[in-house]
């Protein structure tokens, strides 16, 4: 774990009301994408990679800006989006839309989901939890 | 540079005075160069664009006086 970091294994959805919306209208509903997503304590809000919002067919619903370790106010699409983790559990939240270097990682949780739950990194014995 | 919602954005700037002026910390609605309306909670304002307009670009935003940036520490981001 010391080497990858905290990585989990999530599915990502379109947010509950844009599936209402789309079931009342007749329209088919984006398959859940599965992505592997990093837990990040140094983030303020989550991250997905871009291409997953196109797979999605997910529209913006707002515009915010973001400081990174090489850049300031930059701005960046957020969209309405469920993550889906293991046993069952489902958090809804406005993610932002970046791109993300390397192909292993396509979402990091930010504190913006981590506020619900609680998350221990026990570090000598390589593990890690996190529980809602 | 974004493409989608610079309308919006410029109507949010447009109108941003009036707004603070009323509804300050609260969730403005926009779509093209229309109010929609103002909410008290973001999830609130993200519903009624959707049920109002249907899956199309929408902006929501608190209004504030000052934008904070979100934070990352991350080396992962291409920006």
């Amino acid at each position: 774990m010391q080497t990858v970091g905290p990585v989990v294994e999530v599915r990502l959805a379109i947010g509950t009301v844009v599936e209402e919306v789309l079931q009342r209208s007749g329209q088919s509903i984006p398959t859940a994408v599965q992505a592997l997503a990093m837990i990040d304590t140094g983030a303020t809000a989550t991250v997905v990679r871009e291409d997953i919002v196109k797979q999605l067919n997910l529209n913006p619903v707002g515009i915010t800006l973001i400081n990174t370790p090489s850049s300031t106010n930059v701005q960046c699409y957020e969209y309405l989006m469920r993550l889906l983790f293991p046993n069952n559990v489902i958090v809804e939240s406005v993610v932002i839309a970046a791109p993300l270097h390397g192909q292993h990682i396509q979402c990091l949780i930010g504190r913006d989901v981590l506020r619900h739950g609680v998350f221990i990194y026990t570090g000598y014995i390589d593990t890690f939890t996190l529980s809602f | 540079m974004l493409e989608i919602l610079i309308r919006e954005l410029q109507t949010y700037e447009a109108n941003k005075s009036g707004l603070i002026g009323k509804s300050k910390g609260k969730f403005v609605l926009i779509k093209d160069n229309q109010v929609v309306g103002v909410f008290d909670t973001r999830i609130d304002a993200i519903r009624q664009g959707y049920e109002r307009l249907g899956n199309v670009p929408f902006f929501v935003k608190q209004i504030v006086e000052i934008d904070i940036p979100q934070n990352f520490t991350s080396n992962l981001f291409g920006v």
